[in-house]
């Protein structure tokens, strides 16, 4: 998992004396050069690369194979670009995508917001690893929501897909209530700091006019404030990617094709397999 | 081993509790019952004591997945129809409750729990010292029974003590059943002072 | 009244659900806290010097303190929230509202430290915030043996409004609240009441509810 991009910070709050933060226990710095360019440097005073993308800068300890994943919706005109800001967890940074992916917790953790008993049934929908991109996908979700989005003015059902374009970062599209027929795109991008912790930067590129900016983020800071608590009470720490420690149901398909694609592709930091 | 008073798990309410094989969930059904899960539900590993208990059921915070007392997972809410297969279920412990005590049973233990000869449960507390800075705190021995504390003009207090992780010790504070309110409230001053002394004591690591 | 508020505020929910308990709309007016900074912008600080949220405008009134809000709330909706008046329990209404300070620079420090990474000393700030959960846990033990469940009374009262936030959200700061079973029970009684509302780190008892029954096709 050395060679993929991980997100560092906000572009928008870089400065010149730069901070510090970390990497798969590597101490960085991130800040801005002379230029005004985003600039990584490792422990040891070494250049990392650095990418600014989705409103975030992005680096990697080693040398990633391929560019950055496209996300071809941020690109649309009239989206807006929202900056959640970062919260940071005590937990797996596989734990925080998994949790990400999950649907059949609504009702419980984000209870009359994304999901109401007695409205649990998780309908069957369609997982693939799609080997051309080398992406988990889940598509066909559908939920029922009292308030699915700060746009929504009532209960909807919502339609879903998720995707997975890298170990540690998922986009989610949903429907989107002032524009039907279009997606809106909601991200979670995960810093591994440590097997065991991690700081989490959802981004959002929506298609609504009306709601002012704090609004939205303080929205999805409630809903990814609500599954921190969960995050960090699940044992094991690390994920489990062999069967037996952990249960999964029909309603499991996204995770359960997540756990066998990072398996395959050998991404274990932040997992645990049986034998240890 | 002794791991809660009776009076701080209401029926219907779920606490955590621990005993040498680690975590547990401790709960009290609806009507009463009492039971103690392993902490870890097998769907995800989420803590099994952040759940909450409906009529006879513990459900995980998680996904609602829901468990009888003997285990066995009744109820997965994102398939309403489906009866959950009998190999999704939690470890159990036994666990009895007597004298306002609670016990869970650790490897095989004698038929039933001690009875408290007279001595009434007053609140549980825990200290960052062991038994030892205890028994310099207090003046006292801890025995079979417990730690028996007598101080002067004030009602007999008994101290059950269960040695927890990191060299923390679990008090249970008992004392005379006669004690009035303001006794009471006195034994819980005291104990609380008990507890400031044996933690400096243990942090100058001076132990008799 | 307008409430200059953040979502993930312990100090702002105080007031929020205050207003819920006492019946009383606010108006709210959400504050980029993070990651904007929106607090120490021109706009609040002159509106609040020290740079803090929430603040509470109701007309020409201005309250930046949580606790003033709570009493204010309480004074125009629901006076019972104060106490009944008599010396000894407007003392300890008074000394709670007062402590409850000393839970958000301990266990608020802590948890701004852990989950927003915020600068801080953490071994130092857990150390207070165990400190004042134990004599937190004190009191409710002696309340309790006083016959009353709440911290100045029997019925809660703005001192409980005041602790409840720092003290239920405590976990996010990594100060565990498995050692205090009075706080448990305490919390449990805040929470089950009619018009509690939540914040994001505290759920809902979903007990509360019954489960739900079987689908009618299936009767």
């Amino acid at each position: 998992m050395i060679d993929e991009w991980y997100p560092v910070g906000l572009f928008s709050r870089l400065d010149r004396s730069g901070s510090k933060t970390a990497l798969m226990g590597e101490p960085i710095n991130v800040g801005l050069d002379a230029a005004g360019n985003a600039s990584v440097t490792g422990g040891n005073g070494r250049a990392l690369p650095a990418r600014v993308r989705y409103g975030h800068v992005w680096s990697s300890l080693g040398e990633p194979k391929k560019e950055l994943f496209a996300i071809p919706e941020a690109d649309q005109p009239g989206r807006r670009f929202i900056d959640i800001g970062v919260v940071r967890v005590r937990c797996s940074p596989l734990r925080a995508v998994e949790n990400f992916l999950d649907i059949a917790h609504f009702p419980f953790v984000h209870t009359d917001i994304l999901g109401a008993e007695p409205h649990t049934e998780v309908q069957n929908y369609k997982v693939e690893i799609r080997e051309d991109d080398d992406e988990v996908w889940a598509t066909q979700v559908k939920f029922y929501q009292p308030q699915a989005a700060k746009s929504a003015s009532g209960g909807i059902t919502t339609d879903y897909m998720y995707r997975v374009p890298a170990p540690t970062c998922s986009v989610l599209y949903k429907t989107c209530p002032p524009r039907p027929g279009e997606w809106d795109v909601i991200t979670l991008f995960v810093q591994p700091l440590a097997e065991d912790l991690c700081d989490v930067w959802p981004w959002m590129a929506l298609f609504d006019d009306e709601t002012p900016m704090t609004d939205l983020i303080h929205f999805q800071q409630m809903i990814f404030l609500q599954d921190r608590s969960i995050l960090e009470n699940q044992i094991p720490r690390l994920l489990p990617l062999d069967p037996g420690m952990e249960i999964p149901t029909r309603a499991d398909l996204t995770s359960v094709a997540y756990r066998r694609w990072l398996k395959r592709h050998n991404y274990t930091y932040g997992a645990q397999l049986v034998a240890q | 081993m002794p791991v809660a008073l009776s009076a701080d798990l209401p029926a219907g309410t779920v606490i955590p509790a621990r005993v040498p094989a680690g975590s547990i969930a401790l709960w009290r059904s609806a009507s009463g019952r009492l039971a103690a899960s392993a902490d870890r539900c097998p769907h995800r590993g989420m803590r099994l004591s952040h759940g909450f208990v409906r009529g006879e059921a513990l459900s995980c915070i998680y996904h609602g997945w829901s468990y009888a007392q003997a285990g066995n997972c009744l109820r997965i809410p994102a398939h309403p129809k489906l009866t959950p297969p009998e190999t999704i279920r939690v470890a159990t412990h036994a666990v009895e409750e007597a004298d306002g005590v609670i016990w869970v049973a650790v490897g095989e233990p004698a038929s039933k729990p001690p009875q408290m000869g007279g001595f009434v449960p007053l609140r549980s507390l825990t200290a960052r010292a062991g038994i030892a800075a205890l028994e310099a705190a207090t003046g006292a021995t801890a025995g079979p029974e417990g730690l028996d504390w007598r101080t002067p003009n004030a009602p007999a207090i008994r101290l059950l003590l269960v040695p927890q992780e990191g060299g923390e010790t679990l008090i249970h504070v008992l004392l005379d059943g006669a004690a009035s309110p303001s006794e009471r409230i006195a034994a819980s001053r005291a104990a609380e002072s008990a507890r400031r002394k044996a933690e400096d004591l243990q942090e100058r690591d001076i132990a008799q | 009244m307008k409430l200059y508020d953040y979502v993930l505020s312990p100090s702002c929910y105080k007031v929020r659900l205050m207003a819920a308990l006492a019946g009383v709309k606010l108006e709210t007016r959400p504050v980029d806290f993070h990651p904007g900074a929106e607090h120490r912008g021109p706009e609040l600080m002159a509106l609040n010097p020290a740079g803090s949220i929430p603040i509470l405008e109701d007309g020409d009134l201005i309250l930046t303190e949580s606790s003033a809000m709570l009493v204010y709330l309480a004074a125009k909706a629901a006076p019972e929230w104060l106490g009944s008046g008599k010396p000894d329990e407007a003392a300890r209404v008074q000394q709670w509202l007062s402590f409850s300070g000393r839970l958000t620079v301990s266990l608020g420090g802590a948890r701004l430290h852990e989950m927003l990474r915020r600068p801080g000393d953490i071994e130092t700030l857990r150390a207070e915030g165990v400190a004042t959960l134990r004599e937190l846990e004190a009191g409710l033990v002696e309340q309790a043996e006083r016959g009353m469940r709440f911290l100045a009374a029997d019925r809660p009262t703005v001192s409980d409004i005041a602790c409840f936030p720092y003290v239920a959200l405590a976990p996010d700061g990594g100060v565990s609240l498995d050692p205090y079973p009075a706080i448990r029970l305490w919390s449990r009684a805040i929470r089950a009441l009619d018009a509690f509302i939540e914040m994001p780190g505290i759920h809902r008892l979903h007990e509360l509810k019954p489960e739900p029954g079987i689908e009618p096709e299936e009767a």
